[in-house]
């Protein structure tokens, strides 16, 4: 009977996966940890939104591997001498998914489009003149040429273009908005087209099979040769990173692009398995509030910074994958040199000593920490055990992220163990914490002087000129401690063994073009 | 009776949710928001308006049928809402009637033969059951049948409409977890109120009269007994579709639950407000159902 | 307090004890678990094997052996003495909760039963709107309005069952007040409030302590459901529901981390479910044999 049903069973699951196997040819199963928001790149949008759609449109220019700009769309992006005219020459061949070739109107069209307040674009801010520059003209001449014009010098202008979170500021046929202007869906130029999206469910990609790649030999960054090898990508909705990992065991998935590093040690010791690696832009560390009555004594707060073992935190932390940086710019950074690979040292006495000249007598501290993203939970964990040993008494709040987004916004809060997304230019890091707090309460670190640094930092173009004004403020940033930067997050990416030629990166972004399906017919 | 309670809980909602810290807008933008994006995305949200205004723009579109528009996913709520309901009710519905089948005939022997062994065996498995977690019983359900033997996919969901032979591979451990897990409540009440039953009079005279002992326990035990364990199975029924929230969770189920719960941390206020607007009706409804079937199998009590 | 009322589901319907020679075996497995429980939870206060609050950050995830007995947990702390004080935690939320609603529940349920007429209708209403609202969620609601502190669960879940006690109370006291010995106590002259603390309130406590029983279970299981949802105990200190919860991304490879708090989590909802059933058995004259 017991056996009866079982072979029951195990015909009928059988006949299901066969059916399965037969009907589909090269689908690689991809593990999201939630749907996407919409199909308007840049627009209504998140993370996964993000990194769904920069497989379906591109824009002019986009980020290298190494998180440096290159021309995409455009095949060359000229600066004139003042800085305030780029323009930007656009390949020859390019179709559009709908088969209409790509031309210098449809550049100025996307981005009129963009620009315009009703769209509601992500990054307009970029753009306005809010921000940084604004965006006096864009310009047609020919079919071929697109020229932007700027009110002042910008020296972000072509790294913002390129961010993810504003979808590369990716070029749409026309044809993407309804006659009356309402949003259809994606025409763009990338390497796959959207197929089904079953909300909550999935969404699924199908490869463009006109698509025109760049000349180059292979994929870099989000640019390069981005010729699509699978038929479909299906992007599997799977909240729950328990789950996710049984699905990818089990088979279900054959790529999950982000797991932790923890997850991460534990998956790389099963046999069908291959794990990916790359440092991220992310910024993980302590946040204080340094108006707060106790911790605005930077004796305390350099107290924290001196208690903390980073090595064995980071090694805990990352599994071993990423190294402590105690700078506000990534260690994948261009600009990462050996100035900013000073830090603290952990030194426990020093930290004592601090805090009795402070006067400090274990005065409670609170610290808000989530358990949504495990790796800020965990950072606050570890920093609440280390910083006990130097006599301090650090005691976690656990809030719902919404919470502690709303306390991160208003400043209303001690202390946070918080991450700042990526930021793909030094000068953006650091404007994420330097500010105004009268203004902008977000803002941690107060200080006039670096804010005049920040500001000249970001207006120069020249690398080699930019790079001192980042060593300097990297310098005063040690000295008043308004944060202690702990490190960079990983990338993570595991997946099974017939997945060829997938690579993890500092955008963090998954991209299945150039990934092949080996045939491991069973 | 109904309608002011729905009112009110519309109200209840409205401010609970609202009360929350945090708002759509900023979790849509991060930690890169600034504040004129922020009071951008505020206002095309309609979240610039006074509560009340808000209120009063919300009740009166869901008087004309208009529940609104998703905040995070920009579908229409109904779409989504009876899209997630239908999976949790399938879940629900079928899990809670096996339960039924299997525990009510199994409560009745045992009550018959109370004080054996049978009885016994059935009093322990029952409260076993009742005392497991059931999400703890779903994960390690999942890991034998999903990872260890590999029978069962692991995640995700394939509606009936589709194919339903897949639909069925991912919906029978959801089923049977629950199914488990009410089996203990619903057999301890049957037995529990047979016992009663069998003690009364009128089934000492139905013995007296040579009824065989079968036809004592099916015509007139059950009848009555089933009185009690109908209402339970309603409160069951009503308050499953809220609970079910973690067992969808781990089972990655694109049901009502997840949904509110995902609601509640994007703070999506049409969606949560759809919810529970529907979660309500639905117990409300079933209490009534309840009600209104309960003379059906208590001849004692008359409408 | 002698006045014959068999059908009165109270206390003091129960006719003259009969004696036993031994308490219910329903009673004593649960009893004696529950006692072994709250020993347990006892000890905690004044031993522990390891600090369990302490990281050892170079034993993580080790599988039970001799010297942490039941292994370790992702940051390398003892899951035994993690239990050991869980128990504490875990049975003190529960129990805290569960006595807030009970107050708040009865306070709420006799003003309506009592009062009747509009204020009565008025709570109803309020309170049968709470009803219809799923408690796992006002849980979640009000945890992230007030934070997730130990006793933001406690209110969060106190709140969210105090409706079925307001139920259950109301119930009792509207069945009670025509009864003679009510209508005994004011007609000699006693004052309202009186009669009601007096007389009415002992009364409802058989029902009472039955649904405070289940509420005890629900409680420890709601704690865990919240912690599972993302919004459970803050750390460092642990409950089981929350080494429960955390315990799910290693199912795989560290089974021990939840196999052992969702045992003590199904041994004290049987020791309560079977302690629960000796009481109903004890306390409603229906249940006796």
């Amino acid at each position: 009977m017991n056996n009866y049903v079982k072979t029951a069973l195990a015909v009928a699951l059988s006949a299901c996966t066969f059916s399965m196997a037969v009907a589909q040819d090269k689908v690689i199963s991809v593990g999201l940890n939630g749907d996407i928001r919409s199909t308007d790149p840049g627009v209504n949008r998140d993370d996964n939104t993000d990194a769904v759609m920069m497989h379906i449109v591109e824009g002019l220019v986009a980020y290298r591997e190494d998180t440096s700009v290159a021309p995409m769309l455009a095949s060359a992006v000229a600066v004139s001498p003042d800085g305030l005219r780029y323009t930007f020459t656009l390949r020859d061949g390019v179709h559009f998914q709908n088969g209409q070739l790509l031309t210098a109107k449809d550049v100025q069209w996307t981005w009129q489009r963009y620009l315009d307040p009703k769209t509601q674009w992500r990054c307009l801010a970029e753009f306005d003149g809010r921000g940084a520059a604004k965006i006096v003209d864009v310009a047609a001449p020919d079919a071929n040429t697109v020229v932007f014009t700027l009110d002042q010098a910008n020296g972000l202008f072509l790294a913002a273009m390129a961010r993810p979170d504003c979808a590369g500021s990716g070029i749409l046929h026309p044809d993407s908005l309804a006659a009356d202007g309402s949003w259809r869906a994606p025409i763009g130029t990338g390497p796959f087209t959207l197929g089904k999206w079953q909300k909550g469910q999935y969404v699924e990609l199908e490869r463009f099979k006109a698509y025109s790649p760049r000349a180059e030999a292979t994929a870099d960054g989000y640019t390069g040769n981005k010729q699509a090898f699978v038929d479909k990508v299906r992007f599997e909705v799977i909240p729950d990173s328990a789950s996710a990992k049984a699905a990818l065991l089990s088979g279900g998935v054959d790529l999950l692009p982000d797991v932790t590093a923890m997850d991460a040690a534990q998956l790389k010791q099963v046999k069908n398995l291959q794990v990916q690696v790359s440092p991220i832009m992310t910024i993980s560390g302590l946040l204080f509030q340094t108006r707060d009555p106790l911790l605005k004594d930077v004796r305390i707060r350099r107290a924290v910074a001196l208690s903390l073992d980073y090595s064995q935190m980071v090694a805990a932390l990352s599994d071993g994958l990423s190294v402590p940086n105690n700078s506000i710019i990534p260690t994948a950074s261009p600009y990462y040199d050996s100035t900013a690979h000073q830090g603290y040292t952990y030194n426990l006495d020093e930290a004592r000593r601090l805090l009795k000249e402070a006067g400090y007598r274990g005065e409670k501290i609170r610290m808000l920490v989530n358990k949504r993203y495990p790796q800020m939970f965990d950072m606050g964990l570890l920093s609440q055990a280390m910083t006990q040993a130097a006599g301090l008494n650090i005691e976690m709040e656990t809030l719902e992220w919404g919470t502690q987004l709303e306390r991160y916004q208003t400043g209303s809060y001690q202390m946070m163990s918080f991450s700042y997304s990526g930021r793909f230019d030094a000068a953006q890091s650091y404007e994420s914490v330097i500010g105004d707090k009268d203004k902008e309460p977000r803002k941690v670190w107060d200080n006039p002087e670096a804010l005049a640094i920040l500001r000249e930092a970001q207006r120069e173009v020249d690398p080699a000129k930019r790079r001192p004004l980042f060593d300097q403020l990297h310098t005063l940033m040690l000295k008043d401690v308004p944060m202690v930067v702990i490190y960079n997050g990983t990338a993570i990416g595991v997946m099974g063994k017939r997945v060829e030629g997938y690579r993890s990166w500092p955008v963090a972004k998954p991209r299945l073009w150039g990934v092949k399906l080996a045939d491991t017919s069973k | 009776m109904a309608v002011p309670t729905l009112l009110l809980i519309s109200v209840i909602v409205f401010a609970l949710i609202r009360l929350i810290p945090g708002d759509p807008a900023l979790l849509m933008l991060g930690d890169m928001a600034d504040p004129q994006s922020l009071a951008d995305m505020r206002s095309s949200l309609g979240l610039d308006h006074s509560v009340v205004t808000q209120y009063l723009i919300w009740i009166k579109s869901v008087l004309s049928g208009d529940l609104g528009v998703s905040i995070s996913s920009r579908q229409p709520v109904l779409d989504l809402l009876v899209e997630r309901f239908s999976v949790s009710a399938t879940v629900v519905l079928v899990a809670v009637l096996l339960a039924t089948l299997l525990a009510v005939p199994v409560g009745l022997l045992a009550a018959w033969k109370q004080n054996s062994a049978m009885d016994l065996g059935l009093v322990v498995t029952a409260t076993l059951l009742l005392s497991v977690p059931s999400f703890w019983l779903g994960l390690l359900l999942l890991y034998v049948f999903g990872i260890q033997l590999g029978w069962l996919p692991v995640i995700g969901y394939v509606g009936f409409g589709s194919d339903p032979m897949k639909a069925l591979t991912y919906v029978v451990l959801p089923i049977v977890t629950l199914t488990l897990v009410e089996f203990g409540a619903i057999a301890r009440m049957a037995r529990a109120s047979t016992i009663e039953v069998l003690r009364l009079e009128y089934i000492a005279h139905a013995r007296a009269k040579g009824l065989s002992e079968g036809a004592v326990l099916w015509k007139h035990a059950l009848r009555n007994a089933f009185a009690p364990t109908w209402t339970l199975i309603g409160l069951i029924l009503g308050n499953l579709l809220g609970g079910i929230a973690v067992l969808e969770t781990v089972f990655t189920l694109p049901g009502i639950g997840r949904l509110m719960v995902d609601a509640i941390f994007s703070r999506d206020y049409p969606v949560l407000q759809g919810c529970l607007l529907l979660i309500t009706c639905i117990y409300v409804l079933v209490n009534l159902l309840v009600d209104l079937l309960y003379p059906l199998f208590d001849p004692r009590v008359k409408l | 307090m002698n006045l014959k009322t068999p059908a009165l589901p109270g206390v003091a319907a129960i006719p003259p004890r009969r004696r036993r020679r031994y308490p219910p075996l329903n009673a004593l497995i649960g009893g004696g678990l529950l006692a072994a429980l709250v020993l347990l939870a006892l000890l905690g206060v004044v031993w522990t094997p390891y600090d369990p609050l302490k990281l050892d950050l170079l034993s993580r995830l080790h599988a039970p052996n001799a010297v942490h007995w039941l292994g370790t947990d992702e940051f390398g702390r003892d899951v035994f003495s993690r239990l050991i004080i869980g128990a504490r935690t875990s049975l003190w939320i529960s129990l805290l909760s569960v006595s807030v609603a009970v107050v708040c529940g009865t306070l709420i349920g006799m003003l309506a039963g009592y009062l009747r007429g509009w204020t009565d209708r008025i709570l109803m209403m309020l309170n049968d709107a709470l009803l219809a609202f799923p408690g796992i969620l006002m849980a979640l609601g009000i945890m992230a309005i007030v934070g997730a502190s130990q006793y933001g669960i406690v209110l969060a879940l106190g709140i969210a069952y105090t409706p079925s006690v307001v139920r259950v109370v109301r119930g009792s006291v509207l069945s009670l007040r025509e009864l003679e010995f009510i209508e005994a106590s004011r007609v000699i002259g006693n004052s309202e409030l009186y009669t009601m603390f007096r007389h009415i309130t002992p009364n409802c406590l058989a029902p009472l302590c039955v649904l405070a029983t289940s509420m005890f279970g629900w409680a420890l299981l709601s704690e865990s459901a919240l912690s599972f949802l993302g919004l459970g105990v803050p750390p460092p200190a642990a409950t089981w529901g929350s080494m429960l919860s955390a315990s799910r991304t290693y199912i795989s490879n560290a089974p021990w981390l939840g196999i052992f708090p969702g045992i003590f989590i199904s041994l004290t909802l049987l020791a309560i479910n079977l302690f629960g059933d000796a009481l109903r058995d004890r306390l409603d004259p229906r249940m006796r044999k």
